[in-house]
């Protein structure tokens, strides 16, 4: 399916509106401060259309923070699982994020598939928002090569001057589109207008680091014994924020939770952070990477070199959260330029 | 199943925890179907000296006060420190900011020499504690994890990560961005970040991370342009006692040398 559609921007408000009313619809709103969050929205009004990446990815609907994943009687020695879902659409996702969004499918439906995330993945309708404009010094969406739709939506908006250029590309997409008179089909000067757009960006958008994407993993490969870890070290409070908003960090943690009766309980999953002192502590008080610098290295390493070697993929969206958010302002644009101009 | 008899003392504190307990609501029927409760001035008369847990608030300010813990310690099977003042000192701990007699004779006036005193204390640094409950309050639905590990003969790990990862977690915006001082990322998680989420700062309340990066912080001042007192100050509301702490695991340290 490959088609276009046009919605008028003063459609925008009911679009959003009678969207909301058939389902739970999740979209960009502001926060202050130059904040974004993905939060339920009922009409147009509410969200930013306009945004730089948002403090939690949309991640979040696909993995939640905190999820029940299975409830337990330990007297009985019963057990079952639970799947938490909703049906969601999810508006306004960034190209960056819907690159995330892919790459968390394909972790989570390789072998051992993640039952709970595949039902919410197959329930959640992703509407893709283009970025016009560069969003701010901290991105590296074009040195990653997602600052163009490369799929992953249902639907895909475009903002031109006076309506939104609507990619239809799912059955479910279209069954959006197709449920309300708002749209129309597209004509030569919308696409005229679009290809114009995209011209622009390819002046807007350039590499944001001194290497090119294909050298990227041989760097880190070469890397890891480098002083840039070391100046890292110094730097890193291990807050953890930096794998928190990251889009494609799917390490989590899970506990059991007892009831009052001590008897029944649930079993609950958790986001958890390789950056946190006791990540990769075990029994007996050893711990793995006790060095902030260690732990810093190794999150780079997921990103862009082991994650070569198991999915065949750059884990890095270039959505520039990790950089925007830290404490320490440790920027990955600045890492990767250190690493490159070390000597071979 | 027999119930266990769990009782509540209060040491230099405002009995503000042990009210947390009492303002749960519901819950703490739930509660009440689990432990008996032998021992809570706040909400009873009767008094008993035989109990199972000991659920100990305030910290130890005075000779009676030492006197009073290890008695209480000898008869509890299991001690459980609970809210600040009992755990890290909490604000009793700006007393130790004053040399003592002058604190005394401020306090007190012309009466203070009826009342003995000794720099502040959280409970651990005088007698064994086996479980703590951070916060100022505590946080309901931690001290409710840390009952039922306590009844199920577990151990309680207090989270040891800073309060910003569950604070990114609720995506609040960072106060630092709003241009504000927070306590956040040097002090334990474990609240849910109760105060950001309710647009307060976080006060650091739980006490320190086991391992800050005391170099890493300081340049985030710098960045800020937070002067470091601010931060000391800050800390000092809280922490002042873990001086405690640190005067202990440096004696340890030359033993061992």
């Amino acid at each position: 399916m490959d088609k276009y559609v046009v919605l008028k921007k003063s459609d925008f408000n009911g679009f959003i509106k009678s969207l909301s009313k058939t389902q739970k619809v999740m979209a960009p709103v502001a926060k202050g401060n130059n904040n974004y969050a993905f939060e339920e929205v009922s009409s147009g009004e509410e969200i930013s259309i306009s945004h730089i990446p948002t403090i939690l990815p949309p991640k979040k609907y696909f993995m939640p923070q905190r999820e029940t994943i299975l409830a337990f009687s330990k007297k009985e020695h019963e057990w079952k699982p639970i799947l938490e879902k909703e049906p969601l659409v999810v508006f306004g996702i960034h190209t960056c994020d819907l690159e995330g969004i892919q790459l968390l499918n394909k972790v989570f439906t390789t072998p051992p598939q993640d039952t709970n995330y595949i039902n919410r993945m197959n329930d959640i309708t992703t509407i893709g928002l283009e970025c016009n404009d560069y969003c701010d010094e901290y991105a590296s969406c074009c040195v990653m090569n997602n600052h163009l739709p490369n799929s992953g939506y249902d639907l895909f908006f475009t903002e031109l001057s006076n309506d939104f250029m609507v990619h239809i590309l799912t059955e479910k997409g279209e069954k959006i589109t197709g449920g309300t008179p708002l749209f129309s089909e597209a004509q030569s000067a919308h696409h005229k207008a679009l290809e114009q757009l995209r011209s622009k960006k390819k002046e807007l958008f350039k590499d944001e680091v001194v290497v090119q994407n294909n050298e990227l993993k041989e760097l880190f490969a070469r890397t890891v014994h480098s002083a840039v870890w070391e100046d890292i070290q110094n730097r890193c409070v291990a807050c953890g924020n930096c794998t928190n908003v990251c889009p494609t960090c799917y390490c989590f943690d899970i506990k059991d939770d007892i009831n009052l009766d001590l008897n029944t309980g649930v079993r609950i999953r958790s986001w958890d952070s390789c950056q946190n002192e006791t990540f990769a502590k075990v029994a007996g008080g050893e711990n793995f990477r006790e060095e902030r610098g260690s732990r810093q290295r190794h999150r780079y390493m997921r990103k862009f070199n082991y994650s070569i070697g198991k999915f065949n993929k750059y884990f890095c969206t270039g959505c520039g959260r990790c950089s925007r958010t830290c404490m320490a302002k440790i920027n990955l644009k600045e890492t990767i330029n250190s690493l490159a101009g070390e000597k071979k | 199943m027999k119930k266990t008899k769990v009782a509540f003392f209060d040491f230099s504190c405002c009995e503000g925890c042990q009210l947390q307990v009492a303002n749960m609501g519901e819950a703490l029927l739930d509660v009440l179907d689990l432990i008996e409760v032998v021992n809570f001035r706040e909400v009873m008369s009767e008094r008993s000296d035989d109990y199972d847990v000991a659920v100990v608030e305030g910290s130890i300010t005075s000779p009676h006060g030492v006197e009073r813990i290890k008695k209480i310690r000898s008869i509890a099977k299991v001690l459980i420190a609970y809210g600040s003042c009992a755990t890290i000192g909490g604000v009793n701990g700006m007393k130790n900011n004053f040399e003592l007699e002058d604190i005394r004779k401020y306090v007190y006036q012309d009466s203070a020499h009826h009342f003995h005193t000794i720099p502040t204390r959280a409970v651990h640094q005088v007698v064994p504690v086996d479980y703590f409950v951070h916060g100022c309050p505590v946080y309901i639905p931690e001290f409710v994890k840390v009952l039922k590990s306590a009844l199920s003969g577990l151990p309680y790990r207090v989270p040891d990560d800073a309060v910003c990862t569950e604070c990114k977690l609720n995506e609040n915006v960072c106060m630092y961005e709003k241009g504000i001082t927070c306590l956040g990322p040097i002090t334990r998680a474990g609240c849910n970040s109760w105060c950001v989420n309710n647009g307060n700062i976080c006060y650091g309340c739980r006490g320190m991370v086991t391992n800050p990066a005391q170099k890493g912080q300081k340049d985030i001042l710098d960045r800020y342009q937070i002067p470091m007192e601010w931060i000391e100050n800050k800390m000092n509301m809280y922490n002042k006692a873990r001086e405690n702490d640190l005067a202990e695991e440096k004696k340890n340290n030359e033993q061992k040398c």
